[in-house]
């Protein structure tokens, strides 16, 4: 069963700045685990200290116990997708990857083997100069599936890809970390870091959220939304016996943008309402928090790449609407300390 | 180890700038040599006075230009560990080994390697330099008055003067005396190369700093003080040549002996690349 470990883990560039900052958490097998954060938070030099690229100042992440660079054959146990810039452009594809697999001692075929995983084989002997950021991206993948790791990290994969790139990506790695819990090898770590948090909610498990290098929080992502705060919108030319309706049964409701809008409310409760009073429904709605909104709660709303449409998520904030007004009190999305 | 070595080999043969600097080292070599050959008028070489085309001294002095090879090995010997980090190809070879002290001792043999390929090209350039200079019949003729081009050898002997031709023979005598030293001398020099690599990290600096020092400032330090000039890359390297002594022989250049030069040239290229590795190469990949 592959652990990892970061304890205390810190990391300053030159005199004035904190990339991490005394960082705890703990990779859980079985699942995805999303790294999440803004731009800056510390997410890509978290994973270099990982693969031991970055030295870090103090504290440590370990990987079953050891360092990344005390592993004996460290390609047969973590697979790395970095930044897509690691290729001599005028060096083949297959060339590339046997330069690793040279190193592991692994059977040329198994070059082969991950250039047809991830649908290169056609291209594999033509020059890296000429591959698009995607080709890059799922060049880097096959690198990284070599040696048949069990741990696989991946800092912001879905960069260059086109749609079905990245549903392609969500699908592999899906089934890269159930493979794990059915093959019997004790589990399998998958950590993709990511700014895109339409993205990762697809894709991850678990989460670990980062903010100015420190753990922001970390837990299931179910547990984090679970708590979180959910509402009903419902069109009606009835507005205004509706909301009475609703504040008779202690529900708060208020009329916004043509809807009523019932906050902490779910279509299971306000339906029977609607129904006893006999009111005439031309539309209805509801909507849980979302990853995003979560985000912004426990980030302080900082810089985001990619804000949800209402048409994703059902939520009725409009894109120029800014953040979503700050949390309130009863919240439940409070940050889940590292162990 | 020798996965790392083979690794590395596979790096420079899978990229076309290995070759592109194989390429400029035959026309360099061909061009130089050549130019020297066929100039008008003889070379001075010290104190030997007028060389006439076609002697041994004349092969001797030809052939001594093929050591510019060497100036390409330390090139190749920069880009094997700068084109890393340039390309950004350093991150999967320090994930596929995070040990990085051993990656620049792989890449050090291999640097040997190819810089002594680069030498044995060097010199089978040489060869056909020689041979098409034989087959030219290259000959000249020495009197009191001076030397003089194309003379025959008739009207040569009428004139009392001393006749030479360009034969195999001399050809092959000086081509072997010279060819062990230019070998040896690419193959550590490129390690010199590769220690600058390893030390100042941008491929740029590093080959400017390595070319300025051989071309400039080892001549301006032997010029004032010839006994510091002896221990310096560029003379270090010429001291393996042994024809180096009777090119030079009895002038104001001091060299060491061969054995010398080589254990100096191995000094400047592992102690760089020692350093190399235990400061700019341990620095963060970011």
């Amino acid at each position: 069963m592959p652990t990892i470990q970061a304890r205390g883990l810190t990391k300053r560039f030159g005199a004035n700045v904190l990339a991490v900052d005394h960082l705890d958490f703990d990779a859980i097998p079985g699942g995805v685990t999303g790294f999440l954060g803004p731009n800056g938070a510390g997410k890509t030099t978290t994973l270099r200290m990982l693969l031991g690229l970055v030295t870090p100042t103090s504290g440590s992440v370990l990987i079953d116990g050891h360092r990344y660079r005390d592993l004996p054959n460290p390609t047969m146990r973590v697979g790395a997708v970095l930044e897509a810039s690691g290729f001599h452009p005028a060096r083949t594809a297959r060339n590339h990857l046997k330069l690793t697999a040279e190193v592991a001692g692994l059977p040329f075929s198994r070059v082969d083997e991950c250039l047809d995983l991830v649908g290169l084989s056609e291209v594999g002997d033509r020059t890296v100069g000429g591959f698009s950021l995607g080709m890059r991206q799922r060049l880097e993948l096959a690198r990284a599936m070599l040696g048949k790791p069990d741990i696989l990290v991946l800092d912001e994969p879905a960069n260059g890809l086109d749609p079905q790139g990245i549903a392609w990506l969500r699908d592999f790695l899906r089934l890269y970390a159930s493979e794990g819990a059915t093959a019997g090898d004790g589990g399998r770590i998958v950590i993709v870091s990511s700014h895109l948090l339409s993205e990762a909610q697809l894709i991850v498990d678990d989460v670990i959220v980062l903010t100015a290098g420190r753990l922001a929080a970390q837990g299931r992502l179910q547990d984090l939304l679970a708590g979180s705060k959910r509402s009903v919108r419902v069109r009606t030319p009835d507005a205004d016996r509706l909301i009475q309706a609703l504040h008779d049964a202690k529900l708060p409701a208020v009329a916004r943008d043509g809807f009523v809008v019932c906050d902490g409310a779910t279509p299971e409760t306000v339906g029977p309402i609607m129904v006893e009073n006999r009111i005439e429904v031309h539309e209805m709605g509801s909507s849980t928090e979302s990853l995003e909104s979560l985000f912004f709660a426990l980030t302080g709303g900082e810089g985001m790449q990619l804000v949800h449409t209402a048409a994703q998520t059902g939520d009725y904030r409009r894109f120029n609407d800014g953040p979503p007004a700050s949390p309130g009190p009863s919240r439940s999305a409070e940050p889940i300390g590292g162990q | 180890m020798s996965r790392l070595l083979n690794a590395e080999f596979r790096k420079l043969w899978t990229i076309w700038s290995t070759f592109v600097i194989f390429g400029i080292v035959v026309l360099i070599d061909l061009a130089f040599g050549f130019g020297l050959a066929l100039a008008p008028g003889g070379r001075h070489g010290g104190t030997a006075g007028i060389v006439p085309h076609g002697s041994s001294q004349w092969f001797v002095n030809v052939f001594s230009v093929l050591d510019v090879s060497r100036l390409l090995a330390l090139v190749l010997g920069v880009l094997i560990i700068t084109g890393e980090y340039r390309h950004k190809t350093v991150t999967p070879t320090f994930l596929a080994e995070p040990r990085r002290g051993r990656v620049v001792m792989a890449k050090t043999g291999v640097g040997f390697g190819a810089g002594v390929v680069l030498g044995v090209l060097t010199m089978l350039t040489g060869l056909v330099l020689g041979l098409v200079l034989v087959a030219m019949k290259v000959h000249s003729c020495l009197t009191p008055l001076g030397v003089s081009q194309g003379m025959s050898q008739a009207l040569c002997s009428v004139q009392h003067g001393a006749y030479y031709v360009a034969t195999t023979h001399n050809m092959w005598h000086e081509w072997s005396r010279i060819a062990p030293g230019v070998v040896l001398g690419t193959g550590l020099f490129a390690i010199y190369g590769l220690g600058l690599g390893a030390l100042l990290k941008n491929q740029i600096v590093a080959i400017v700093v390595g070319l300025v020092f051989t071309l400039v400032v080892e001549s301006i330090i032997g010029a004032i003080w010839p006994t510091i000039g002896e221990y310096l890359p560029g003379q270090a390297a010429t001291a393996l040549e042994d024809a180096a002594r009777t090119n030079f022989g009895g002038g104001t250049t001091q060299l060491l002996p061969w054995w010398g030069g080589a254990i100096m040239l191995l000094i400047y290229g592992i102690a760089l690349a020692f350093v190399g590795t235990f400061t700019t190469l341990r620095s963060d990949i970011t």
